[in-house]
């Protein structure tokens, strides 16, 4: 099922923007909606893998550049490129009936591992971060979990939006 | 068949090239530090380009979302009415009659402090409103609305009222600063410990001015993972008591003068240590609420 590209382009701006400016708000102890990593994961899931790959990383410099989440140019773009190449390959796999369910369980992997970059880049960049076991424990996985869940709600409302009603 | 297997192939061969930019963009990003005196590096201007560009963006987003956090605060406040943590502030506020007086002179330094709070040695920028907060759960920072034009550089003190220490400046803008808060848990300073019968909160001065006041403790403020406000690495000996003021040391780790002395940041709350610790365990509560943030001004030279 084919997406629009110019439609998948404009939900990655947009969520990247919106995250930048509504997530500070929205922020609860380690839990924050990703909507750059949700836009990416679902718009970019029909997608080929070089085309998914370049749209989730420049999704995720836009969110770099927009100063949301940690600021640091980089991790935005990593986690874009890894959300957007699983999405692509699980894309690839005709599932009819269960893809938004997939796609949120792509979306909360894809948080996860952009929780975990974020740590690592604290880490590299000489501050100091929050131990491992405990992050995982109480950042990562609510993270993830609630990620998982706004993909769900959204899924299917972003699916129709970028297919249009050729792709449908 | 084939087409799909290359385009598979050149999905990877992209995944693993931009996997390549993504970490030299992160490494550029840190080489570059902040921007100071000798200008920024190209993507930190980017970030300064887009916070100018998203300044009104965020002011219409906080005029939006004001109502909901004021209606959640009248929220919390009816929770928590008559439960053990209302008795518990009640409890403390009725034992600290110095501080509860200070929080309510605190209702008039909007006024006060365009008038005589300023100290004659200090240089300060104009009053500044807070515009949004900025970041997610690693960080607690705001922007407002000062910035290279006002005068404002970046890691500079940045205070409410007359003398309370609210954050420092990092990214610096043209017309926006970004401010990491005191709470936020990349944030240090290091501080003195005073009791409040040496401390004049409203002008930072201690009395005696030197004497005996290193007794009390010095260290290290941050903000731990666990989300609390604290002070490190206070020795054993310390006479530490919950009540004493938290005040900036004018040092911070290798920083000399990041802040300047006398600033407040705190109470104490508790002070705890066991058998086999190295340092007392100090919880500070923060002068200033970041939520409650309305109006800074930054200290642009001392």
């Amino acid at each position: 099922m084919r997406q629009s590209i110019s439609r998948a382009v404009l939900v990655v701006g947009l969520a990247a923007l919106l995250e930048a400016v509504l997530s500070p708000y929205l922020t609860f102890g380690g839990v924050s909606p990703k909507f750059t990593l949700i836009g990416v994961v679902i718009a970019v899931s029909g997608l080929r893998d070089l085309q998914a790959v370049l749209l989730g990383f420049f999704g995720g410099v836009i969110f770099d550049a927009l100063g949301g989440g940690l600021g640091f140019f980089g991790v935005g773009a990593l986690g874009g490129l890894l959300a957007g190449i699983l999405s692509a390959r699980v894309g690839s796999v005709p599932r009819k009936g269960t893809e938004v369910f997939l796609l949120a369980q792509v979306a909360g992997v894809a948080v996860a591992a952009r929780d975990l970059i974020g740590l690592a880049a604290i880490n590299l960049s000489g501050l100091q971060g929050p131990p491992l076991e405990e992050f995982l424990v109480t950042g990562v996985l609510p993270d993830a979990l609630l990620n998982a869940l706004l993909a769900y709600v959204a899924g299917r409302w972003i699916l129709n939006f970028v297919r249009g009603k050729e792709g449908r | 068949m084939g087409r799909r297997k290359s385009g598979s192939a050149s999905g990877l061969a992209a995944l693993f090239i931009l996997c390549i930019v993504s970490l030299a963009l992160f490494t550029v990003y840190v080489k570059e530090g902040t921007c100071t005196g000798g200008g920024c590096g190209p993507l930190h201007t980017v970030q300064l380009g887009a916070a100018e560009v998203l300044r009104p963006v965020r002011s219409l987003v906080a005029t939006g979302v004001r109502p909901f956090e004021d209606a959640m605060g009248a929220a919390e406040d009816a929770i928590q009415r008559g439960d053990e943590e209302k008795l518990r502030k009640e409890a403390m506020q009725n034992r600290e009659l110095a501080a509860e007086a200070s929080r309510l002179q605190q209702e008039n330094e909007r006024l006060r402090k365009l008038l005589d709070g300023q100290r004659p040695d200090y240089r300060y920028g104009p009053l500044a409103n807070v515009i949004a907060p900025v970041g997610d759960q690693f960080t607690n920072r705001v922007i407002i609305d000062v910035g290279s034009a006002d005068g404002i550089k970046p890691e500079k003190p940045v205070i409410s009222g007359n003398n309370t220490l609210v954050g420092r400046t990092t990214e610096v803008s043209r017309h926006t600063s970004e401010v990491m808060l005191v709470t936020d848990q990349m944030f240090a300073a290091g501080v003195r410990i005073v009791p409040p019968a040496e401390f004049d909160r409203t002008t930072g001065g201690l009395s005696p001015e030197d004497g005996d006041i290193d007794s009390y403790g010095e260290g290290m403020l941050r903000t731990g993972w666990e989300e609390y406000l604290g002070v490190e690495y206070v020795d054993l000996s310390s006479e530490v008591k919950r009540g004493d003021f938290v005040v900036t040391s004018g040092r911070a780790g290798e920083y000399e003068l990041l802040f300047p002395p006398g600033l407040l940041v705190g109470t104490v709350e508790s002070v705890s240590s066991e058998d086999i610790d190295q340092f007392k365990k100090i919880v500070v509560t923060p002068a200033v609420e970041p939520q409650d943030l309305e109006e800074v001004r930054v200290i642009t030279d001392w």
